[in-house]
């Protein structure tokens, strides 16, 4: 039902005659209400004879031609702003050109730059794969070269076992280890007698078909053991046999045979 | 002394009588019976879409009628030429928003251009002394077959839709002018007629009543 107050606002709202204000509020009631707009619709028709009213003129022959014009070209272009002109109206597709290449330039440029740093990237990959070959295989000489040092010196090593020649002390046992390399060795024995204060045991180095060099003195303790480290007194090409006498204190230039001890092999 | 008093109404009673027939300037014929009015809102559709043959159609079906209303208010040749043009551009963009339930295509026009017509008094800073001229200017027509309504209805229609707009009490039809034509608001007018905004509310609405009771049954 639309009371007397609504329909003033109706008829008010049909003739324009509402402040802006009064007619957004009477639309937003006028789309609520079906009763309303079909009573505003009715309303509608009243100022529409009205407008009929009026002295009737005829509008200048070409204005219709003008108009219609103007309707072709827009026909797409209904909806567009107006055209600026100038500067104003290139500026903005000009800047949007210039964009648009660097945005190329740029795109182009890294490309370019990751190909390069794909490229370095599986160069770097190969290197890293050949430098772990390199030292793969350095390694391998090291060892080779570490084994071919210890075969090499093994080589050089002479060791000897020298047994007993005294049939009453036929435990006594030496061992001699001799590096050809440093010139020097290690003697070890047990169970040989302990000799009184003016005597001492003296050790030689037996070259094959040369004469025997002196490899020093020494004397063992109350169990008869002893290790000592010597040298001999002459260089030695090939070490041949090792061989233990009892000699005055202070040892002897040469051997006494018959007082021999120990002998190796 | 009543403002209402100052002005000279007899110009304005006198257009409330029909006289008969003179000269009569044959406009096209009536584009507002029921099959018109379907043509009307095709038209429109097909406007809508884009068929600029429909909105030449269109146009010489109801270029008189706006451009009648644009002169109406603007009494000034070249304005109420660029309203007109700027009224169809407007029609061309927006013919789809039309809806055939809210009322005719013609009172949809007219009521497009007396919009755009009032905005530029408004724009233009004449409203002031348009609003002093209202009242004074010749608002209807004096012969029925002047009028744009013999165009749009017949001479018969025309005919009735004269006599109630001229049968409606002075103070209504001249409260409802002054809002048509003059685009002039409610407390405008009852500034302008030193009348209490109740009155003038209460005439404009007792007058468009009458005048859509009188015309309801016409096609």
């Amino acid at each position: 039902m639309i009371d007397e107050r609504m329909e003033e606002q109706a008829a008010l709202h049909v003739l324009g005659a509402l402040s802006p204000q009064e007619a957004y509020e009477f639309k937003k009631v006028l789309q609520a209400d079906p009763e309303l707009k079909a009573y505003v619709a009715r309303l509608s028709e009243a100022t529409g004879a009205l407008a009929g009213a009026v002295p009737a003129v005829e509008p200048p022959p070409q204005l219709r031609a003008k108009i219609l014009a103007q309707v072709a070209p827009k026909q797409k272009m209904v909806s567009l702003p107006a055209r600026k002109t100038g500067l104003a109206a290139w500026l903005p597709w000009s800047l949007a050109t210039c964009l648009a290449v660097l945005c190329l330039l740029l795109s182009v440029q890294n490309s370019r730059v990751k190909n390069a740093l794909a490229t370095q990237a599986q160069q770097i990959s190969s290197l890293n794969q050949l430098a772990q070959s390199l030292q793969s295989a350095t390694n391998d000489l090291q060892q080779t070269v570490l084994a071919l040092q210890e075969t090499n010196r093994l080589a050089g090593l002479r060791i000897a076992m020298l047994n007993s020649l005294l049939s009453d002390e036929p435990k006594a046992v030496a061992v001699s280890l001799w590096d050809n390399s440093k010139q020097e060795g290690v003697f070890e024995v047990q169970n040989l007698k302990p000799l009184p204060a003016d005597r001492d045991y003296q050790l030689w180095v037996l070259e094959n078909g040369t004469t025997p060099v002196d490899a020093g003195v020494f004397r063992v303790d109350q169990n008869g053991f002893v290790k000592i480290e010597f040298k001999a007194k002459l260089p030695i090409k090939i070490p041949g046999k090792f061989a233990v006498t009892e000699e005055v204190h202070g040892g002897v230039a040469s051997p006494t045979i018959k007082n021999m001890v120990l002998a190796s092999n | 002394m009543s403002l209402c008093a100052q002005f000279d109404f007899m110009p304005v009673l006198r257009f409330f009588t029909v006289e008969p027939a003179g000269d009569l300037v044959h406009l096209n014929k009536p584009v507002n019976s029921p099959e018109a009015q379907d043509q009307d809102a095709e038209l429109l559709r097909q406007i809508a879409g884009g068929d600029r043959t429909a909105f030449a159609e269109f146009y010489d079906r109801h270029s008189t009628l706006m451009f009648s209303v644009a002169s109406r208010i603007l009494n000034n040749p070249g304005d109420a030429e660029d309203v007109l043009q700027e009224t169809f551009l407007q029609i061309w963009e927006k013919a789809g928003k039309f809806d055939p339930a809210l009322g005719k295509a013609s009172s949809w026009a007219a009521t497009l251009v007396r919009n755009k017509a009032i905005d530029k008094i408004r724009a233009s800073q004449r409203r002031s002394r348009l609003a002093e001229e209202a009242g004074t200017a010749q608002a209807i027509a004096n012969d029925v077959a002047d009028t744009v309504n013999e165009n749009l209805h017949g001479p018969e229609q025309a005919r009735i839709i004269q006599t109630a707009i001229v049968e409606l009490p002075g103070e209504q039809r001249q409260a409802i002018e002054l809002a048509y034509f003059s685009g002039l608001t409610q407390d405008e007018i009852s500034k302008k007629l030193n009348t209490p905004l109740g009155t003038i509310k209460a005439r404009i609405r007792r007058g468009l009543l009458k005048l859509r009771d009188q015309l309801e049954g016409m096609p």
